[in-house]
């Protein structure tokens, strides 16, 4: 199969890749550019594991083709930790309330968390449910994450 | 040491290896790279039941990129996997198809595309046969036998006391047949393995898998290979719930073969729908229960039978029925009892091990019955599980008797104490919510008991800088066992918990440690690693003894430091204590061997001593329905249980609330939909994982009665809850609306369906009130 030249913004920095049009930004991210962080749990957007930011809203990396990534800005969970391997407060508060258990959701879990922030930085927990009903846990039940979420946003507030 | 002295253990800590995985560093078997990787990719039969005639590759080999196609002829050892004995099951079918996942050729290829374009271009020619997939059908006289030995995988018994007698003292008897259906683990990550040939001769899988030795044993037998050329890492699992282990196996021993043929590393990887499809299920089940009490409320009798649909394969059928079978009795003190407990094959997938393991199945109608007890009796539903509930002393089922450690009465106590600060909670708008409360009794045993020995190998080695690294063999699946046992080796080894590693499960490290189910991993594991723990404690105490020159008695290990009893400023720094005793030869690590006391029991009647402790529980559930949708809230979940001892709070929390979420999808939400043999809903699409949308308010709350079997006192957690949940739904929702509903799922449909029905029968016809 011919291949596309794509050019993207990812995680603040630009690339290149040539890949086949059929390729989805998912197996992109994986194979081509070895980010392995986001993860594929159902391959047809039920599970949201593969969740990542395009353009600042949240997408399932699964369900999104090549050329779609084309000029786009995309961020995945190895974009959210911040400089010199210190932790979003986010990744902190998820770690602080229990909120990982086999941990294969929470890359998903933890960028639909940060669209959430950047666009509400005071969601209440009906907010919270709402957007992040698109990313399945089969651990925790739940509750754990919703702590963790309101908990980030106290401090992302108290900074 | 009491509770009190306790620096690390009973204290919250965050996952040990949760900042690996908050941040998408950790590695998944799907993420590990190697090069020359192929990928392999099975052909599956597609059809319920039937007979190969003749399979053709010819054409699948010349697909691009298509390296290598196996046939079951291919392996080299026997073709067989399976986790216990009759291990009936082929990984690739060479003539039977037993249900539609069947595995019948492992395409191996460069890409999955390519490996998938394979798959599609064999021709195979199958005869196809009526499926038997009805349990009755299945034991019928004269029925087609889906293997050899025909339709029945096991069936064990349980008698106690003297059943006709027991109902000739009973008052009030109960009886009634309940059904559950299958259910998906779900686990976010579907199974996945990586087969890389080494250059030593042995081989290297690395598996999201739940029991490593289960799959090294497989696959050195399918290699025909000494177990000894074999090595499983566990990779890190995103779940497993009892899962990811007879599939594990399958797809692991068929990866090392095509590794080892094409001396190249390969990677299998299942998507949802092979993971739906071709790996196990929690079994459905129907259960009849018969309950005789007297009319205080003391239960005199119980008659059971229980027939769990196994499906293709044995899988850990013949120890789901035992544990069924050992439970059936539940958290109470009943007299007499007689029981079968049975599994039986269909041409359906397999069913096997799933967090509960046939004990949700059965607690659910036993909790059913209690509740119709209670109406029968017009007495509390608390206040007859208090009065029959397990105390000290007491028999339990098999007649097994704990004088310590039985939490029982303190459960309910706890949950009478939530359902009184209820009373007067007001119920808005009654004319559109019924509402309900239902209560479960709970009990799960701990330890493999009944189902083999148990055996836990751990290791702890103190570095010359006093850092702590553990290992055992038993695997974190998202569950912590990692961090429980850092907690253990950290707070007997004197140090903080930052300074202790707890590395993954290799199976080359200790000893073959059996599967991580049964709750049992912080009870037998951690007292693998209590016990190493000591040993090398003792080298660094003797060290510091002499480096003091005091009595080893005066020496205490404490945040990273040796410190003198008598005086908490005289500290040694514990790395100059560790490169001290490594200069003088003091061993500094320990291997143990760790083994709970063996099960005994009369195989006949299944009376004796099975398990090394039971988790007791107590559950509260109070739901409102909508009357005209059928739509459920669930307004209030008690989960209460006697663990023993907390190791780690915020674990403990996490698995109350996991298992119990599992526990209300299995009553109220999942159903795999079959039709003539075929799963139509093998996908998240269709098969509805709880989401956060279906969230329940559980509250944790943890009895501790000191478990003498258990290092601290633990006792297991993981799986309990799900049957409280599950029991207590069902008993909320005949609260509600006055409809015992006998199969679960209990769903929003067959609710509406029934409050329908119910309407249509006081009314005599379908009343325009019921739409109001």
């Amino acid at each position: 199969m011919e291949t596309i030249e794509l050019t993207f913004t990812l995680n603040q920095r630009e690339v290149t890749v040539s890949v086949a049009p059929n390729r989805r930004l998912l197996d992109i991210l994986r194979e081509e550019l070895h980010l392995t962080g986001t993860k594929e749990g159902c391959g047809i957007g039920e599970c949201g594991a593969c969740t990542v930011l395009l353009n600042g809203r949240t997408v399932n990396s699964c369900l999104i083709l090549a050329g779609q990534a084309q000029g786009s800005e995309i961020i995945t969970i190895e974009g959210v930790e911040k400089a010199g391997g210190k932790l979003h407060p986010l990744q902190e508060s998820f770690l602080e309330k229990g909120a990982v258990q086999c941990g294969f959701c929470t890359p998903g879990m933890v960028l639909s968390a940060l669209a959430l922030l950047r666009k509400n930085s005071t969601p209440n927990v009906d907010e919270i449910r709402e957007a992040i009903s698109g990313n399945l846990c089969r651990c925790t039940g739940y509750k754990q994450i919703v702590e963790a979420i309101q908990a980030a946003a106290g401090k992302l507030q108290r900074k | 040491m009491t509770a009190d002295q306790l620096t690390i253990v009973g204290k919250p800590v965050r996952k040990v290896d949760g900042v690996e995985l908050v941040t998408g560093k950790a590695k998944f078997a799907g993420d590990l790279q190697f090069p020359g990787l192929l990928h392999g990719y099975a052909r599956r039969a597609g059809i319920p039941a039937g007979y190969i005639k003749s399979v053709d590759v010819a054409l699948a080999l010349k697909v691009p990129g298509v390296v290598d196609i196996l046939r079951g002829e291919d392996i080299p050892g026997p073709n067989i996997m399976g986790i216990l004995p009759p291990y009936d099951q082929p990984l690739l079918a060479t003539e039977d198809i037993r249900y539609e996942g069947e595995s019948i050729c492992l395409v191996v290829a460069e890409s999955r595309d390519a490996a998938r374009a394979g798959a599609r271009a064999i021709k195979i020619d199958l005869e196809e046969i009526e499926p038997i997939l009805d349990i009755d059908e299945a034991m019928a006289e004269g029925s087609r036998k889906i293997h050899p030995g025909g339709n029945i995988v096991v069936s064990k018994n349980l008698i106690k006391g003297d059943i006709d007698k027991g109902f000739r003292e009973a008052d009030v008897i109960v009886e009634n047949t309940y059904r559950t259906s299958h259910q998906e683990h779900a686990y976010m990550e579907p199974e996945s393995v990586c087969a890389v040939p080494e250059s030593n001769g042995r081989v290297t899988v690395y598996a999201s898998c739940q029991s490593p030795y289960h799959l090294r044993g497989h696959i050195a037998a399918n290699l025909n290979l000494p177990a000894s050329r074999v090595k499983v890492v566990q990779a890190f699992t995103g779940g497993s719930f009892g899962g990811k282990d007879d599939v594990a196996s399958e797809i692991g021993a068929l990866a090392a073969v095509a590794a080892l043929r094409t001396g190249r590393p390969v990677r299998i990887a299942h998507d949802r729908e092979e993971s739906i499809i071709g790996s196990n299920l929690r079994h459905p089940s129907r259960i009849y229960y018969r309950t005789g009490a007297k009319k205080d409320g003391t239960i005199t009798a119980r008659e059971f039978k229980i027939i769990l649909d196994g499906g293709a394969y044995a899988s850990e059928s013949p120890f789901v029925v035992m544990k069924a079978l050992i439970h059936a009795t539940g958290p109470y003190s009943v007299p007499n009892v007689r029981g079968s407990s049975t599994a039986v094959y269909t041409n359906k997938t397999y069913s096997g091990a799933f967090r509960g393991f046939g004990v949700p199945q059965g607690i659910y109608g036993s909790e059913c019955q209690i509740e119709e007890l209670a109406l029968a009796l017009n007495m509390d539903p608390l206040e007859l599980r208090r009065k029959n509930g397990l105390k000290p002393g007491d028999s339990t089922g098999t007649g097994q008797i704990f004088e310590e450690s039985v939490g029982m009465q303190a459960c309910i106590d706890r949950v009478d104490d939530c359902r009184k600060e209820m009373a007067d909670a007001p119920e808005p708008d009654p004319d559109r919510w019924l509402y309900g409360t239902g209560y479960s009794g709970v009990i799960q045993g701990i330890s493999n008991g009944a189902e083999g020995i148990d055996v836990v190998g751990g290791s702890v080695q103190a570095m010359q800088d006093g850092s702590i690294l553990v290992g055992v063999g038993l695997t974190e699946l998202g569950q912590g066992s990692r961090t429980v046992f850092a907690q253990i080796a950290a707070e007997v080894m004197g140090v903080t918990i930052d300074q202790v590693t707890v590395r993954p499960v290799d199976t080359d490290s200790v000893h073959d440690s059996g599967p991580t189910v049964a709750s049992r991993s912080t009870t037998v594991g951690g007292m693998a690693v209590w016990k190493a723990a000591q040993n090398v404690k003792k080298s660094l105490v003797s060290m510091a003894a002499l480096m003091f020159k005091a009595e080893e008695e005066m020496v205490i290990l404490k945040e990273n430091f040796a410190i003198l009893a008598v005086d908490d400023s005289a500290r040694i720094p514990l790395a100059s204590v560790a490169t001290a005793a490594y200069w003088t030869g003091f061993p500094l690590m320990d291997l143990v061997f760790s083994k709970a006391p063996v099960a005994d029991y009369d195989e006949e009647t299944t009376q004796g001593n099975i398990y090394i402790a039971y988790n007791y529980g107590c559950h509260l559930m109070k739901i409102r329905i909508d009357r005209y949708t059928g739509r459920v809230e669930v307004l209030r979940h008690v989960a209460a249980h006697d663990l023993g001892k907390v190791v780690n709070p915020l674990g403990v929390e996490g698995q109350v609330m996991g298992a119990s979420l599992t526990g209300f999808g299995l009553a109220h939400l999942e159903k795999i939909q079959m039709k003539d043999g075929h799963i139509q809903n093998a996908n998240f699409a269709d098969y509805a994982v709880p989401t956060i949308k279906d969230r329940i308010p559980t509250e944790t709350i943890s009895v501790e009665d000191y478990n003498p079997t258990g290092p601290y006192g633990v006792k297991g957690i993981g799986e309990p809850p799900v049957a409280g949940a599950a029991a207590a739904f069902a008993n909320a929702v005949a609260d509600a609306t006055g409809i015992r509903f006998t199969r679960l799922p209990i769903t929003r449909q067959d609710i509406v369906k029934a409050l329908q029905k119910q309407q249509e029968d006081s009314h005599g016809s379908f009343s325009k009130d019921w739409r109001r």
